[in-house]
Order: structure tokens, then sequence, then C-alpha cells
């Protein structure tokens, strides 16, 4: 037997053709063309056109920026705000893929630095507006600063944070220029990821036909293992990250203050675009064709329950501390908490059962 | 001594047991003790959801259950104290130290503010110390946490394990050495098992002096191999230390996936056949030695295989197809192996077995 030694011996090899001869076992075994098909959907109906959206929602948040420090009014104010409301949704569709290029390069955090327990991202932005660092009004050299003051919440806090009526008073403000260039650099990131999901050489070739020769996915059952993932996950951050940070339960202690976008009230817009995201892919992907027909009630199951969650979140208070404080609000909150669990369970278990998962999705990933 | 990669007879346990044992067993698993030539212990998921620790005859039957809060991960047991400790899996916050013979109370511990386990622990040769491998979160590095067994297992201190991602973590025979894999993965509990750093990862392997903490050695991968997460440990004889690896990087690639180092030595990688890596899935997510024939075994739940090597030379003796492999460790004649479907060596159980399974006692060398 070869021994390869450390220092400088040991070379990574292309698997070429034997990669289909060996015996795997893999957990599922599904019709490669089925797979390719629902892959190429979920890319094609979902991620694409969700980072696409957001792009285009992240230059117009940078337009009305731009227009609020050229030409301050309420108008152009609330004009901002809305944009950025906008921004949030399209961000928060998209925002449930937690794999591939966004999680290189730190660009998942230049977009949204959170969850942000020791409030980095607030004393960075303040410090930053406290001493008007020119530096950080260009988007190029702000994409080079602290990843905790380029995303949304640094824009969060320019315009709704205190000290934002300047923006009203004075042209070209510094806190006007820098919240602008956190919405061009997020606009930037925005397009570079675009880019690379549209490339058609690229990882939407990878997504679409798992083979031994692919560097992500090297056969169908890895690669909707993977977009089950992201349903998973991405219900799980929901319940876990974004309202259990502030809600626990009535009998547990609550942070308001700990809510993503709290200062702007656009917490459930957040939440209502994470659910929806979810529901998208779920649809748009036809992963309901990779199951026999007597499992396929779960989907329509986990899409009822997101549709609860959904309509749910619209009945919430976006004040937070009201949310938290009032008996009926928080019935509500420990609705959406386990629903939330619910639709993991459907996913986990139910989809991922019905798969070969033999153990649900989250049993299975070693470790 | 206690270490993986050992046994005990059926004879020993039942002696270590007990009566009280024996007597509160079922006629079934009572059967499979009697029958048992050997012990083992493993975390499952029950049909309902719940979790709990079964210990486990040679042939793979349940002999006995114990119930956990929350999904265990990996184990340890002391041959010296008869106690075993289950870690809860990361990011979990308790392990559960108890006695496979019933004879005592179970001890739970909870990792401090702002740590959690990462999963995997050991005891020193002596019992008196349990080392556990915890993830200090907001200062991303892994730490071994201290635990005195004759205070109830209190948490007297911690060393620094030299890296970030810390997993699996053994000590040497002489309980002189703390053996650390460092997978290199950073994460945080406010995202969950999300891994943050896929781009820039830092495994290493590292070597501790066990009473001081000093650092004593520490390997880092080279730059092509910087996605590879050396997560998982084993000690063979004479001190050879077996380490298991998992591949984040691109999927058609063929990384090393297992090797040795010893003390004073570089790391070898083993060259496995292309066809096995392949087989494994560029994954290895448990190792375990036997001693006394000189074997590895290795599983990949995502390639659906269990190998066996040749302790010395890393020669593939045995590839085997198991669909959802997950645990291994010695067995009276070569390797056991579990599965996320029920199977356990020749039995099949109705529950899923979690990733590691531990021998309860020493195997006659």
């Amino acid at each position: 037997m070869r021994k390869i030694f450390v220092a400088g011996l040991v070379s990574l090899l292309p698997t070429g053709a034997f990669a289909q001869e060996a015996d795997t076992a893999p957990s599922i075994d599904l019709p490669e063309a089925e797979v390719s098909k629902v892959m190429t959907a979920a890319v094609d109906g979902f991620i694409r056109p969700g980072y696409d959206a957001f792009q285009a929602s992240a230059e117009k948040m940078a337009g009305a920026m731009k227009t609020l420090c050229e030409a301050p009014s309420r108008a152009s104010y609330e004009a901002a705000r809305t944009a950025f409301r906008n921004g949030i949704v399209s961000w928060a569709h998209i925002e449930v893929m937690r794999v591939g290029p966004i999680i290189e390069q730190n660009r998942f955090e230049r977009i949204l630095f959170y969850p942000d327990r020791k409030s980095t991202g607030l004393k960075q932005v303040q410090s930053i507006l406290s001493k008007a660092d020119e530096t950080a009004t260009d988007p190029a050299t702000l994409g080079t600063k602290s990843v905790a003051m380029q995303g949304f919440g640094a824009l969060e806090y320019v315009l709704a944070g205190t000290g934002s009526e300047e923006l009203l008073k004075e042209k070209n403000s510094f806190r006007c220029r820098y919240g602008a260039a956190v919405a061009g650099n997020i606009a930037n990131v925005a397009k570079e990821i675009s880019d690379i999901w549209d490339a058609p050489d690229g990882i939407q070739k990878a997504w679409e036909q798992p083979g031994a020769d692919n560097p992500d996915f090297r056969n169908g059952g890895e690669a909707i293992t993977a977009l089950l993932g992201i349903l998973v996950h991405g219900a799980e951050a929901v319940r876990d990250q974004r309202i259990e940070t502030f809600y626990k339960g009535a009998d547990k202690a609550k942070f308001p203050k700990q809510g993503l976008f709290w200062r702007s009230e656009n917490t459930w817009v957040s939440i209502k675009g994470n659910l929806e995201g979810l529901s998208s892919l779920l649809d748009k992907s036809g992963m309901i064709a990779l199951l026999e027909e007597k499992d396929r009630p779960v989907v329509a199951a986990t899409q009822a329950k997101l549709k609860s969650m959904i309509e749910l979140t619209g009945k919430i208070t976006p004040d937070l501390e009201k949310a938290v404080e009032d008996a009926g609000e928080r019935q509500k909150l420990d609705t959406l908490l386990a629903d939330g669990k619910d639709v993991i369970a459907k996913l986990n278990d139910g989809y991922g059962g019905a798969i070969g998962l033999s153990s649900g999705f989250s049993f299975a990933d070693g470790d | 001594m206690a270490w993986r990669g050992e046994t005990i007879d059926r004879r020993g346990f039942l002696k270590a047991a007990g009566i009280g044992f024996t007597a509160a067993l079922s006629p079934s698993s009572l059967m499979a003790l009697e029958r048992a030539d050997a012990v083992y212990a493993s975390g499952f998921r029950a049909p309902d959801g719940s979790f709990g620790i079964a210990t486990v005859s040679e042939r793979g039957e349940i002999i006995d259950r114990v119930a956990l809060p929350a999904r265990a991960h990996g184990m340890a047991y002391s041959l010296a104290t008869g106690r075993a400790v289950a870690f809860a899996r990361r990011p979990g916050t308790f392990a559960m130290i108890f006695d496979p013979s019933r004879q005592a109370e179970p001890i739970v511990i909870t990792s401090p503010e702002s740590r959690h386990f990462y999963g995997h622990g050991h005891f020193s040769p002596d019992g008196r110390w349990l080392y556990a491998s915890e993830n200090d979160f907001d200062g991303n590095r892994g730490m071994i946490g201290i635990y005195d067994a004759r205070e109830k297992f209190r948490r007297i201190g911690e060393f620094d394990a030299h890296g970030i991602g810390t997993h699996d973590m053994t000590v040497s025979d002489d309980g002189n050495l703390l053996i650390i894999a460092n997978g290199g993965i950073e994460t945080h509990p406010d995202f969950g098992r999300t891994k943050l750093n896929l781009d820039h990862m830092e495994p290493s392997l590292v070597l501790l002096d066990a009473k001081t903490g000093a650092l004593v050695q520490r390997h880092r991968l080279p730059s092509s191999l910087k996605q590879l997460s050396t997560r998982h440990l084993d000690i063979a004889d004479a001190g050879r230390i077996w380490f298991a690896c998992q591949w984040e990087g691109a999927r058609n690639t063929l990384p090393p996936l297992a090797g040795w180092f010893q003390k004073g030595e570089d790391l070898s990688f083993v060259s496995l056949p292309e066809e096995t890596t392949v087989r494994l899935g560029n994954y290895v997510g448990a190792i375990a030695v036997n001693r006394r024939e000189g074997l590895v075994g290795l599983t990949s739940p995502v390639g659906g295989a269990a190998v066996t090597l040749d302790a010395r030379t890393g020669a593939v003796v045995k590839e085997e197809t198991v669909r959802d492999a997950a645990g291994v460790g010695a067995a009276a004649h070569g390797i056991a192996v579990s599965s996320y479907e029920g199977r356990f060596n020749e039995t099949r159980s109705k529950v899923a077995w979690d990733q590691h399974i531990v021998r309860l006692g020493n195997l006659s060398r």
C-alpha cells in the first residue's frame, strides 16, 4: 500500500469514469432524469429568478437612497424606506438559500449580519456616523470594511435609528451618503451572486446535472438531499434564528430588541418573505414528482401549514415589545413556533423519509 | 484502562453489572445478554422520535436503554470506574455520565456559559478525569473541558485545543497526552449547525500535555487539503493514532480520507484505492481500531460503505456495502458496524442507530 506523506506529495485527483463503477449504496435511489428535472426547475424557477429579483430590488434601493441624499424630503425619505422594505422582501425570499456561493467570501454576512447578540453592527455603525468616516461612503471601499457595517442592519439604522431625522434636513449629509453606500454595496454583492448563478457553465449546470464528475453532486441523491436541506434549514432558521431569538415562550426571557429589523418594524415582513421563499421553492422545484402517490399529501400538508404561518405573520403587531408583552399576541407567536416545528417535521421526516432517508433528513448528516 | 477498540467479555460485564441489572431486564434482553460475548453502547433515535442510549450485544441485540433529553453523539467508557458518558450532539450543552449496569444514578453535566459540547470526549485511564471537546463560540476556538469524577464531574478547568471546530478527542494509553482532531470548521450556536467557513477552513491534529495543557505537537494540513476536515480518532498499538476525515471541497476530487501519526512523527495519509475513496463518498463518519486483530474500521453514511484496513499497513482488508452506515467498533472478530436503518452487526432493530459506537470494556489482546 502506497503511503502519501503530507510534506508535498498529497494530490487531489479527478474522479473520472471509475466513479460510476464503484458499488456505492447512497441512502437515496431516485431516477436521475427526474432528479435533474427537479434540480433544473429549482435553479431556473426559484434560485436564479430569486437572485435576479434581489439584484433588481437592491439597485432600486440604492437609487432611492441616492435620490434621498440629493433631494431630501418627506416623500423621498418614505420612498427610500419603501425601497428598503422591498429589498428586505426580495432578500428574504432567496435568503433561504444558505448553500453555494452565497456563503462563500462572506457574501451572506455582507448582505445581512445577523444574529448580532453583542450589537457589533450597531456599535460599528454608530462609530462610523460619529467619526464621519468618508471611506465608508463609497460602496467599493465600504465592501472592504467589517461585514457588520455593510448590509441591511446598517441601512436600517441609517433610515430608522437614532438621528435618522437628519436625513430630511441636510442635502448629501454624511449619514445619507453612508446609507447610499450600504445600499450600493448590497447591490454589488447581489449582482455578483446573480452573475455567478447566471453563468451557463457554472454552478447552475452543476446543480442541474448531478454526475460522477460534478463538483457539487455526484449523484441525484446528493442533489435532492441538498435541496431538501435548503428547505429544512430554512424552516429551522425562521423558527430558531428569527423568532426564538426574541421569543421562546411565555415563561421564558424575552428580547424584543434582538429581533431582526425591530427598529424599522419590518420583522414580520422579513419572516413572511422567508416563509414565502420556502413555499415557492417547494412549489417551483416540483419536488412532489419524486414521491410515490401515497406519499404526496405531505407536500400539500406542508404548503398548507406554510400558508397558515404566512397569514399569521400579517396579524401580529410589528412592534415587538408589544408582541411579547400582550397575551393575545404571544398566543400568535406560540402558534408560529408550533407550526414552524410542524413544518420542519413534515419536511425532515415526511418528505425525507418518503424519498428514502431512513431516519429523516437531519438525522442522517453524520458529523 | 478503557479505550474504544477494547471489549469486555460477557462474564465480566455480568459481574460488573450485578444482580440488580439482570433482574430488571426483559426475558428477551436477558437472553440477548446471556448469549452476548461483548457489549457496546450507541445512541439511537426511537420510532417515536425520542432519543436514548442502548447497550447492545455482540450480535447487535438491544440489551437495555437509557433515555436522553436530546440527541447524543459520541461516547466514552471507563473500565476503571465502569462509567460511560454520552455527549450531546453539537451544538448541544449536556453530557450524561451513566453506569451501563444501572448501579448508580446518572449524572448530567452542562457546558458553561459561552461554551457548547462538540459531541466527543474521553476519560483519563484511571477514570478520574473526563475531558470534553467544547466550542468557545465567541472566541471561535476549540477547548478541552476538564471534569472531575470525584466531584460529580464538576468542571475544574479547560485547555486550549489550538484549533477551531474541535471534534473528536482521545487520551494516550499512559494518560499523558490529549489527542485532538480539530475539524477546522467554524460554527456558532446562533447559526445552528451551519458551517460558517467552508472556504477558509483550518483543520489540524493536535497533541497536548494532559497535565498542563501545553502544546506538544500540531499538524496543520497543506493548502491543497485545507477543506479536509480531520474529525475522528482512535488509537492502535504502539501509540499509533489513526484519524479519519471528511472532505468539504469539490465532489469530483479524491482526497485522502484516513491516516495515522504518533508523537514526534509527521502525518501519513493512507492512499486508498480510488474506488474505495469513491465508495466512501469522500466522507468517513466514524473510525475504530481493533487492536487485537490489528484492524481499522471506517464507515460512511454518505457512500453507504464500511471499509476495514490493516492497522499496520493501511491496506484494505474488506469492503462492505452498508446502506446508511453509521458507527464502528472493535468486535470479537473484525469490526462491528451499525446503520441509521437499525442494523447492528447481524441484528436489525426498530431504532435508528446514531453515528458512534463505544465498547463497554476491554478486549483481551
